[in-house]
């Protein structure tokens, strides 16, 4: 028998019976719609993850951090004085340890520094280090000062750039410059719009103060705009220096007295002068104050809120430069950009290995993407579960078909039929219902696609305020050619034992069969 | 191709049978259809059998057509010894060494005229151009040029038994086995099938078994009458 003539039976047959060969199909069709629309829609999310990822560099990221160590010492014993039982004595003391050990501060145990820092920026696959700079000091424009926080930022910084209205942003992260935002420039004495604009290419210095003790009282001395100059903080100093000897004047009683000059009684400890840093930078451009918009989007505090933004190298520099003595125990946290997320696992147990916390996105991803796979895994099987259903109408209706034409066996038994060319005759049509159905239900889900995809979109756009580039939905050439081989598969599969009922008829009975 | 066993030694024996014996149900009460029947049919020649209902007529040609198995005994058929080939050859033999031809037709009643006639070549793995010629002279010849493209519900019953015996004789078999082919029809119709029978066997040598209650037809139609009674020869 012919190959084409093998192919041509199974269809005329199934052509001859086209309602009854629509309604099976109809169930392969279904089955395979689901399973298309499901490993679509999984593989298409999975890509779209990444993608976004990839877009927002989530997934390259590693956040750095020192691991601290405990506290320093307490400078004397804590003891529980009166008369306590001893389990009563034990929390209290217990208690009164941790309220002293929360006024300390901790030291990290590896001090994530300048030399922490260069390892991190040698290690393969390391594209950007960008530690994380929040200082204060003081800003001097000519001769007027006055106190503002500094943020180390990335010249990339898009949400930066777009506040730029003098000047320029950083075009490198090691130059020296600084951009200032319009709120700093006006408390610097600014004026009016063509003094602000001149402002670009001038120098401004910002001089850092180390504390000069660790004061045990807070003192803030505001002037009309709220700001500290170097003047008051001067006048502050002062005052705090000569207020033990004037606490006698102010009509106090002797508790009251002793407990301020008690709060305001100085470390032992050699008194040194003041040091203090300055550091000369260019400035670069002015920002405007963030919008709404760009203050609910996700995007780092200080770095929308900080008066004066150094390029990110810059900033480490003028840090470890200052005069503070606990810069020398390095900075809290860093951030590491990595070439491709499929290194940020190598360069994460690098970082780890120099003593310091790590932490990477990439993680929490590949936790999201377990909990989708988990999910689209259920919906294929869900579909596999409809295939089957659909695989036992096919062997339901093969068999029906079967009896219905056991004469017809006969007939072809009698005139040269062998037992192989029937029951390649049943498979084959149980295949062309499978491939025709996989076919059709891979249609089928792409055209749901269309519509499926913009409900998504709008919902993505709407509750997550995301706009996405691609479609959520894949068909990959792989995902085409499994859908139709697997119903393919399940068809034939279902058409096995009606295929060699077929093929064990006995003509002469079935000759007789009416 | 099959390849046939030698035969008899004049070269002239189509059909021969030793003892053969066909028993249904092997438990309980077994039906013993053929009780040792032993004849031999000439090349060229036609036989009919004859008996009454239930004598084991149509389980002899049965055999014949090697649509099921004797349960002992030896048949050989056009030089194939059937109770030796494999599934696979008895139906290459089916299709190939015998054209059977039945009461009631046996046609596919969704497949047209001529796609019936297709059918035994399909099976035989003949080209589709070449059996389409061969299956419309085939209809040509038993005069059916015109009705091609019909199927067996447009036809009358005279010329779906024609569409038969062209599907029987399309092969070119070497033995052709009917089975009350005019069983079904009207004297006049009945006459021209078994014309058109008899010529195609007449002029290709072909051995003609006949099962029919027909007396006259038996006769008339063939060189020999052989009388089955309780599965075995009587006469």
């Amino acid at each position: 028998m012919r190959l084409a003539d093998l192919l041509s039976l199974p269809l005329v047959a199934l052509w001859q019976q086209k309602t009854r060969t629509l309604l099976t199909t109809l169930g392969v069709i279904f089955g395979a719609f689901v399973l298309a629309a499901s490993l679509s829609i999984g593989d298409g999310v999975q890509k779209t993850i990444n993608r976004e990822m990839r877009r927002v560099e989530f997934a390259r990221r590693i956040e750095v951090s020192v691991s601290w160590g405990p506290a320093a010492p307490a400078a004397r014993e804590t003891r529980i004085e009166g008369t306590f039982n001893e389990s009563r004595r034990q929390r209290l003391l217990k208690s009164q340890q941790e309220m002293s050990q929360r006024t300390r501060f901790a030291r990290p145990k590896i001090a994530l520094n300048q030399e922490r820092l260069a390892l991190i920026r040698a290690l393969p696959h390391v594209e950007q280090v960008v530690p994380d700079v929040n200082d204060h000091g003081f800003a001097i424009l000519e001769n007027r000062s006055v106190n503002t926080t500094l943020c180390r930022a990335r010249p990339d910084d898009e949400t930066c750039k777009k506040r730029v209205v003098a000047g320029r942003f950083f075009e490198s992260p090691a130059e020296n410059a600084a951009v200032i935002t319009e709120d700093l420039a006006y408390r610097l004495g600014v004026r009016s719009d063509a003094a602000l604009d001149a402002l670009v290419g001038t120098p401004l210095v910002l001089e850092f103060r180390a504390p000069k003790t660790e004061a045990p009282i807070g003192l803030y001395l505001a002037n009309q705009n709220g700001d500290m100059t170097l003047e008051t903080q001067q006048a502050l100093e002062t005052l705090m220096d000569r207020l033990p000897d004037s606490l006698e004047k102010l009509g106090l009683s002797t508790v009251a007295a002793a407990a301020i000059r008690g709060a305001l009684k100085k470390p032992e400890e050699p008194t040194k002068p003041m040091p203090t840093t300055r550091e000369t930078l260019t400035i670069a451009g002015v920002l405007r104050a963030p919008s709404d918009e760009e203050l609910n989007a996700p995007h780092e505090y200080s770095v929308m809120h900080a008066g004066v933004l150094l390029p990110y190298e810059t900033a480490a520099a003028v840090f470890f430069r200052g005069p503070d003595p606990k810069r020398k125990e390095g900075l809290n946290n860093a951030s590491v950009l990595v070439d491709h997320e499929d290194h940020v696992k190598p360069v994460l147990a690098a970082i780890r290995g120099l003593g310091l916390e790590a932490r990477a996105m990439v993680q929490f991803i590949d936790r999201q993407r377990l909990i989708y796979l988990l999910i689209f895994a259920g919906m294929t099987c869900v579909a596999a579960v409809a295939l089957v259903v659909s695989a036992i109408g096919i062997g339901n209706t093969m068999f029906m078909s079967i009896l219905e034409r056991t004469r017809e066996i006969g007939i072809m038994k009698a005139i040269g039929a062998d037992n192989l060319h029937l029951q390649l005759i049943f498979l084959i049509e149980g295949a062309v219902i499978g491939v025709v159905g996989g076919i059709l239900g891979l249609l089928l889900a792409l055209a749901a696609s269309y519509p499926g995809d913009s409900w998504v979109r709008s919902m993505v756009n709407r509750d997550l305020d995301i706009k996405l580039e691609d479609s959520i939905f894949v068909f990959p050439p792989w995902l085409a050619a499994s859908v139709i081989a697997f119903t393919a598969l399940v068809a034939i599969l279902a058409a096995v034992y009606p295929a060699r009922h077929a093929a064990r008829i006995d003509p002469v009975k079935a000759l007789r069969h009416e | 191709m099959l390849k046939p066993e030698p035969e008899s030694s004049a070269g002239e024996i189509a059909i021969r049978l030793r003892d053969v014996k066909k028993t249904y149900g092997s438990d309980g009460a077994p039906v013993h259809a053929l009780r040792g029947v032993s004849l031999e049919i000439g090349r060229g020649e036609r036989v009919a059998f004859m008996g009454k209902s239930g004598s084991g007529k149509s389980t002899l040609l049965n055999l014949l057509g090697g649509l099921d198995r004797a349960s002992a005994g030896h048949l050989s058929v056009a030089g194939h010894d059937l109770g030796r080939i494999s599934r696979r050859a008895l139906a290459r033999f089916r299709s190939e060494s015998v054209g059977m031809i039945f009461q009631s037709f046996n046609l596919i009643p969704s497949r047209t005229a001529l796609e019936n006639v297709e059918l035994p070549m399909i099976f035989a793995g003949l080209a589709p151009r070449d059996r389409r010629a061969l299956a419309a002279h085939a209809l040509e010849a038993v005069g059916l040029g015109a009705r091609l493209d019909h199927r067996p519900s447009a036809l009358s019953g005279g010329e779906n038994q024609r569409v038969a015996v062209a599907r029987a004789l399309v092969n070119r078999p070497r033995i052709v086995l009917a089975d009350e082919p005019t069983g079904n029809l009207d004297s006049e119709t009945a006459e021209t099938v078994m014309t058109l029978l008899l010529e195609h066997v007449a002029q290709n040598g072909t051995t003609l078994v006949l099962v029919t209650h027909d007396e006259e037809l038996g006769r008339s139609s063939t060189d020999r009458v052989l009388r089955l009674k309780d599965g075995q020869v009587a006469q």
